[in-house]
């Protein structure tokens, strides 16, 4: 044990400490208070509120609402992250190409068997999810993971060529990450541009009515409230993310011949 | 009332401190990824706990079933043992 | 301090500052990148359960409910009777977004660690000291 580990002992023990102290002291406020926060209250009155439109995005639920009406500029941003890193993954591994027969058998009969029973159980919560996202828990991120989960799971037991002979190579996966990507931004401006054309004001990622912009999505479908652009953002951003995680985790999980040929190619910086 | 789902996110808590120990001590990287998937399950736990059905629903795909997959992906394209 | 529930709640702040702490130390100290890896995913996972815990709150009679209007509601006295039991909604939107962005960024840390180690041939941090390879 030399002077550096018990430099960095001794700061860690004084930072838990220091810390746990400012917690306790209700340095960070109340750690579970009677009382809910004026914010978040506004937020919970207003989500579903069609005696004040103006303020409301027409959607029960309040988490929903906050990701996708009220901060929807925020998440879209942190949607374009999302892209860049995805796009990063496979600007890391470029010049690989995927190829079948090399091998890959997949795990036992026991184990594929099972898998059939439950992917389609996956893939319809995941979509269930989704597009129930502005009346339940859930929407397009949580939509989306449980769909890439599946992905995953199918390239695991399946072998990467099951996957990639159903027709979802990575250049497949990319196209649609882009599509779900671009979903989102013509959901963002389609009143705008409905504003547009018929000469009123409107707002980028407009919902509801508001103050002098007099344009709104639909907020009922026959029978259920629709949230307006929630229902559009959850479906496309379940898209976006399910293909844009398992575009990642195929290229990470691409095998070793298949780089030593893009290697081989010269397409490769040393 | 409300006793019982606090005792049970407290104990979670605790339970997500000794696999998080574990999984920064240990030498072997596949039993570091499991603890480590352990903590995740321990957290999902007082996510639900804590009233929070959404993170639930992201965090356990993400963090029990995706990021294991690719911890386990990078140690078989690595090194199994810390040097 | 002397009821029950806050107690709980306290134990469990404090395995959380824990927990920060030994993924720091991870972070730190371990050589290896695919340690400081795990610790990384730990500690992110840790900030998270802080902004959680920071929306909790108690009700005077019974749990707290999610923040989700329970149904269609026919008047304002209902929206208003939700906000008395509902948890705080702001920490859960910014958590959810945090954690997917999370793990893209960790799987293109993952391909730049496959990387490191195809170069060096070894995930030690000087892989002068510790690759016996590279």
């Amino acid at each position: 044990m030399n002077a550096r580990e018990v430099a960095i002992a001794t700061s860690i023990t004084l930072m838990i400490v220091l810390l746990a102290y400012v917690i306790e002291a209700g340095g960070l406020g109340p750690i579970a208070p009677e009382k809910l926060r004026e914010l978040a209250a506004s937020y919970i009155i207003s989500t579903y509120n069609p005696w004040n439109i103006t303020h409301s995005a027409q959607s029960l639920e309040a988490v929903t609402a906050i990701v996708w009406d009220y901060r929807g500029l925020d998440t879209f941003f942190e949607t374009s992250v999302l892209f860049i890193s995805i796009v990063g993954v496979a600007l890391l591994f470029r010049g690989y190409r995927e190829k079948t027969g090399v091998g890959g058998r997949g795990l036992s009969e026991i184990v594929k068997t099972s898998t059939k029973i439950l992917a389609p159980l996956i893939l319809i919560a995941g979509i269930s999810i989704a597009i129930h996202g502005h009346l339940t828990p859930g929407g397009g991120f949580q939509g989306g993971s449980f769909i890439a989960v599946l992905l995953v799971l199918l390239s695991v037991v399946f072998s990467l060529d099951f996957v990639v002979e159903r027709g979802l190579s990575t250049s497949r996966l990319l196209t649609l990450r882009s599509i779900g990507l671009m979903g989102v931004f013509a959901t963002s401006i389609a009143l705008l541009l409905v504003g547009l054309v018929t000469g009123v004001s409107a707002y980028v990622f407009q919902n509801m009515v508001r103050e002098g912009a007099p344009v709104s999505m639909p907020p009922w479908f026959l029978d259920r409230p629709t949230g307006g652009t929630l229902l559009f953002f959850n479906v496309f951003e379940a898209l976006a993310v399910a293909t844009g995680l398992s575009l990642a985790f195929i290229v990470l999980s691409l095998r070793r011949e298949e780089v030593e040929e893009a290697l081989e190619r010269g397409e490769w910086y040393e | 009332m409300e006793l019982v789902p606090v005792a049970i996110a407290a104990l979670s808590a605790l339970l997500s401190v000794v696999a998080t120990y574990l999984a920064v001590r240990s030498r072997d990287m596949l039993s570091a990824a499991v603890f480590s998937a352990a903590q995740s399950t321990a957290y999902a736990l007082i996510y639900y706990v804590l009233m929070a059905p959404d993170i639930v629903l992201v965090y356990v795909p993400v963090s029990v079933g995706i990021l294991p997959a690719v911890t386990v992906l990078l140690i078989k394209k690595t090194e199994r043992y810390e040097r | 301090m002397s009821d029950p529930v806050s107690l709980l709640l306290t134990v469990l702040v404090l395995s959380l500052v824990t927990n920060i702490g030994i993924s720091l130390y991870g972070v730190f100290t371990r050589p290896s990148l695919v340690k400081k890896f795990i610790s990384l995913t730990i500690f992110s996972d840790t900030l998270n359960s802080f902004a959680i815990a920071l929306g909790f709150r108690r009700v005077a009679r019974g749990y707290p409910s999610i923040a989700v209007i329970p149904s269609i509601p026919e008047d304002v006295s209902e929206l208003r009777a939700a906000a008395g039991t509902a948890v705080d909604p702001l920490p859960q939107a910014l958590v959810l977004t945090a954690i997917v962005i999370g793990l893209a960024v960790y799987m293109f840390l993952a391909g730049l660690i496959v990387m490191y180690y195809r170069h060096y041939g070894t995930t030690h941090v000087r892989p002068a000291e510790g690759g016996s390879i590279g």
